[in-house]
């Protein structure tokens, strides 16, 4: 890992070559809004354009998405500039059109100074609830669960996470791993009476022999036990008890 | 699609189909479109048993299928009838082509007309743009159209 | 046929083909283009096949007959050519077989009534390159189409076919590029990338593996050059990829063709299977020891796969949509391998230019935009096609003097270029070259080359909202600006059209066009504020008029307009009121008619049926 030095909003800061500039500049105390990254998705983000920065690099400035530019020698970020509160509010602005209801955009919003959109919302627009469509759910499914119980589906507006024909999964373990790496909250999961519902699949659950508590789907214990040989035994208790 | 009767798809034909191309991902949307040209669509036993021969999670598979234009998950029409909305032929009245087959077919644009005779189809310029407005039926261009002679044209397929 | 394999054999085989060719031979061309056989060229060959035989005569030996790629001038198909004299006979009817062959072919006399005869000038001119569409044009890339049989490797090879690669297998991959950067030759794809970098930066990469693709999924709308080239001269194609993959070390290339083009996928497919079984694909090309082949993978209906990370995804038989990391394809393209994308216009022109030279190719165009360009010359304009002219030519030239000025002598407006992702240029400013650099100045962009030609009676307004719908249903809906921004500025140009505009429009489409601009993923999102942007700049007053005082100045916008009879002009001959599907039309055989407005939905069926020009839009 080679360190360089970047500008950062006027200051210098240590960084490591190739991270993405959102992980330098939170590690040197800067925040940016972004919706769409998560540190440990490789493919993850430049789905929201949040995250937007000007970076200035061999004299050329322009205007890029911070979670996955790349930390370069001499380059110069600015995060707060006129120019790029503007656009990002404008991004936020078409976000709060496509998920009125999301609380999480409904602060950002706020932030930027956004009452309401000034154009169509897509309230009550098919059932996609709060989703901005930013695939990390379909990605988190992919790369870190392996199944692909879940795809991006559709193109233009109507693009959205979904199982195939919209039937029960065969392939999801009800793990729910798309339903923690959702920066909007927008996939439903109900944990009732030892049964999980996710996707529209009830998948029962294994209690914890020592308190009792339903925790885990039997789906998630066998797909586990298959892929990794963990003895079965191991999810007799939950973390808190093992 | 409620109330129509969807003939079984004949696996044998799909099978056939999936083995005449390498057995590569690269070769996904070839065989997801000889479906299309097969089955007048891509029927769900077609991507099941594809995903399975390629070890291709069918979730991608479906995602392919809704993404492509050309692609289409509820069968089709017997015939279909493109109507090029390139800039040429919107410029030269496509859309009131288009408006004049929806008004005497009794059908909404990208949908089949409820005898299953057409599909109509709104397409992105299929590059005939000399010749436009243009209306593509099956594989057959006609050019030049005219709002009043292009039901003519429809009349002769049945 | 055994697989040639020295650079002597083919020379060798060349000779021979020469040889066997009758020289003045009267022959027969017709042109297959998708338009010629639209408008019943396969007919019209059939008909001089039966014709030939009926006289006795032999084809091949007393008369040539050949099916071609693609003249250009597809508005007055089916079109033939006879050669060794180049008469040029349009809109030609199997009736009209007989006497061509009589009087053009066994005599040589010319059948008056099938020539060229211009709308302006009403002279009639015989010989293909005096008729005005052909004689401003300089055909490079076009050099073969509607002279060799695309179907007929021999007549590719009779047409120096091949000999561009033959001279390249002998020279240093470096030396090839450095030609290539020489000549000047921009990626015509739209971004106007000079190839040679692009070939040279992939090279210089540390790989084992490298592609070259070709980017055939031409997809702006008004656009037709690269299905012309695919379909009438495939091999220009393969023998520029086959040239590119020895250059920068590629054993693998890909051809990306639009769904919608099957005539180009089975002729490329044919071409394929004939380079190789001559050698020029495959193993050791021309027993040279470099291997290359290609492949071909149809699209599948997606305009944003025309962007070369999701045409690569694409390929990869993936969801085609843009890659969201700054890496450049020449570095990670295709399977995150060094890549090289062109377009199928790019490649088709590297044939010629190993053959004839960098300074050659650089000799025609401007400083900053060097050769030729295609253009497909479409819309309200009398010629239109396909033609190719050099670099440097100005708008105005094209319109008036290839294009024969406006149809129905109406006033010019506009032209649009550069598909979804360019913009309008209006008549006022068409003394503008066109060139890469002088169309980005003037808030279009070259794009692929379509050209669309506009008159008094198209709407901006209309225009704007036309690509952003476009652009809505194209979307892949990776990004928020383009997915979400997108229909909401298509909904405000709707309410513009439809009379709902208000004050204040104006600027918040220019606020969602920055937003575009800067923050979409991909260039169809950042470039796809162009059509508004530059409609704004230059007709600001249209969309006043549309806002302000509910008029459209173009009698284009539906809800802004009336259709009445002009009692003058009405001959009362009851056509219109027979075909009005509203049943809103009335009065008396020879009497002047009446359209209840009431009732009428502006379907526009009476206007297209009157001969009279008797319906009135205001």
């Amino acid at each position: 890992m080679e360190k360089i030095t970047i500008t950062i909003d006027g200051k210098t800061v240590e960084a490591i070559k190739d991270q993405p500039v959102l992980m330098a500049a939170k590690e040197n105390g800067i925040d940016i809004p972004a919706l769409c990254h998560h540190p440990e998705l490789e493919n993850s983000g430049g789905s929201c354009r949040v995250c937007l920065v000007e970076a200035i690099q061999g004299g050329r400035s322009r205007i890029v998405t911070s979670c996955n530019y790349p930390v370069r020698k001499g380059l110069e970020i600015r995060t707060d500039t006129e120019q790029v509160r503007n656009i990002r509010k404008g991004v936020i602005e078409l976000l709060l059109c496509r998920v009125p209801d999301s609380e999480v955009i409904q602060n950002l919003a706020a932030k930027y100074g956004i009452k309401e959109p000034r154009f169509f919302t897509d309230e009550g627009e098919s059932d996609r609830n709060k989703c901005i469509a930013c695939s990390l759910c379909t990605q988190v499914c992919e790369d870190v669960v392996g199944v692909s119980a879940i795809s991006m589906q559709n193109r233009g507006r109507d693009k959205a996470p979904g199982t195939p024909y919209h039937k029960d999964s065969s392939v999801c373990i009800g793990c729910g791993a798309c339903a923690y790496a959702c920066p909007t909250n927008a996939i439903s999961m109900k944990d009732e009476k030892g049964v999980r519902k996710i996707w529209g699949k009830k998948f029962k659950m294994v209690a914890c022999s020592v308190c009792g508590k339903p925790y885990i789907p039997e789906a998630q214990v066998n797909w586990i036990v298959r892929t990794t040989g963990k003895e079965r035994s191991f999810f007799d208790k939950c973390p808190d008890h093992r | 699609m409620a109330g129509q009767v969807r003939k079984k798809v004949d696996t044998k034909q799909i099978d056939k189909i999936i083995k005449s191309y390498d057995k590569s991902e690269e070769s996904l949307l070839a065989i997801l479109q000889d479906f299309q040209r097969s089955f007048q669509y891509v029927p769900e036993e077609g991507m099941k048993r594809l995903s399975k021969y390629m070890g291709v999670p069918e979730s991608k598979i479906y995602a392919m299928g809704t993404f492509y234009k050309a692609l289409s998950l509820t069968p089709r029409g017997r015939h279909t009838c493109k109507v090029c909305m390139g800039t040429a032929c919107h410029l030269k009245g496509a859309g009131q082509i288009l408006e004049t087959i929806e008004r005497e077919l009794k059908v909404k644009r990208n949908s089949t007309t409820e005898d299953q005779r057409f599909t109509v189809e709104s397409v992105n310029c299929v590059g005939a743009c000399a010749m436009a407005p243009v209306v593509v039926v099956d594989e057959d261009y006609s050019g030049h159209v005219r709002q009043s002679k292009v039901m003519d044209i429809l009349d002769k397929y049945k | 046929m055994k697989a040639i394999t020295s650079f002597e054999q083919l020379e060798g085989y060349r000779e021979k083909i020469k040889a066997s060719q009758k020289k003045d031979l009267p022959s027969v061309l017709i042109c297959f283009g998708t338009g010629c056989q639209a408008n019943g060229a396969v007919a019209v060959a059939d008909a001089f096949q039966e014709e030939i035989v009926k006289k006795g005569l032999k084809v091949g030996v007393n008369i040539g007959l050949k099916t071609t790629g693609c003249h250009g001038y597809c508005e007055n198909g089916p079109l033939v050519v006879l050669r060794p004299k180049d008469v040029l006979y349009l809109k030609v009817k199997p009736k009209d077989v007989p006497e061509i062959v009589e009087k053009s072919l066994q005599n040589d006399t010319i059948v008056e009534r099938l020539i060229y005869k211009d709308v302006n000038t009403k002279e009639t001119i015989a010989a293909y390159h005096e008729i005005p569409f052909y004689k401003y044009q300089k055909r490079i890339a076009l050099r073969n189409i509607g002279n060799v049989d695309p179907k007929s490797i021999d007549d590719y090879i009779l047409s120096d076919g091949y000999k561009g690669l033959a001279k390249a297998l002998t020279m240093k991959p470096d030396d090839i590029i450095a030609e290539v950067e020489k000549s000047g030759l921009r990626g015509r794809g739209g971004g106007g990338f000079p190839a040679g970098t692009k070939w040279r930066s992939c090279r210089a990469v540390d790989s084992d593996v490298r592609y070259v693709m070709c980017n055939g999924d031409e997809g702006d709308p008004g656009a037709f050059m690269d299905r012309s080239i695919m379909e009438g001269d495939p091999h220009s194609v393969i023998e520029g990829m086959i040239i590119g993959g020895y250059a920068v070390g590629a054993k693998q290339g890909y051809i990306y063709v639009r769904d919608e083009y099957p005539l180009a996928v089975k002729n490329l497919q044919a071409a394929l299977a004939d380079a190789r079984a001559f050698g020029f694909l495959g193993k050791s090309v021309l027993g040279t020891g470099f291997d290359f082949d290609i492949k071909i993978s149809r699209g599948g209906g997606a305009f944003v796969c025309g962007e070369s990370s999701a045409l690569m995804r694409s390929l990869e038989g993936k969801v085609g949509e843009p890659r969201a990391k700054y890496i450049r394809s020449v570095e990670k393209g295709l399977y995150d391998k060094p890549s090289v994308l062109n377009n199928v216009e790019t490649w088709g022109n590297i044939p010629v230019i190993m053959q004839n030279g960098a300074e050659w190719y650089a000799s025609f165009g401007t400083k900053g935009s060097k050769g030729t360009k295609v253009f497909s010359l479409v819309g309200k304009v009398n010629n239109t096609g396909l033609v190719e002219v050099p670099m440097g030519i100005t708008v105005r030239e094209l319109v008036e003097k290839i294009g024969g000025g406006i149809l129905g002598g109406k006033k010019f407006k506009a032209v649009q270029t550069g598909g979804p992702s360019g913009g309008c240029i209006p008549e006022a400013e068409s003394d503008l070259p066109v060139d890469f650099d002088s169309l980005t100045a003037a808030g279009s962009m070259m794009g692929s080359g379509g050209i669309i030609v506009m008159d008094e009676n198209t709407c901006m307004v209309d225009v704007a909202k036309y690509f952003i719908g476009f652009l809505v249903e194209e979307s892949c809906g990776k990004c928020t600006p383009c997915r979400d921004g997108l229909p909401r500025m298509h909904k405000i140009l709707s309410d513009i059209t439809e009379g709902n505009g208000k004050e204040g429009d104006i600027a918040t489409l220019e606020e969602l066009c920055d937003v575009l601009t800067y923050a979409a993923l991909c260039g169809l999102g950042s470039s796809a504020a162009n059509p508004v942007h530059s409609t704004i700049r230059y007709f600001r007053e249209e969309y006043e008029a549309h806002i302000r005082d509910k008029k459209c100045p173009a009698g284009v916008c539906k809800s802004l307009i009336t259709y009445s009879i002009d009692a003058s002009k009405c001959t009362g001959c009851t056509l219109c009121s027979k075909k009005c599907p509203q049943g809103c039309i009335t009065g008396e055989r020879k009497q002047a008619h009446v359209i209840d407005k009431s009732k009428c939905i502006k379907c526009g069926v009476c206007k297209d049926v009157c001969n009279f020009d008797a319906v009135r839009i205001e």
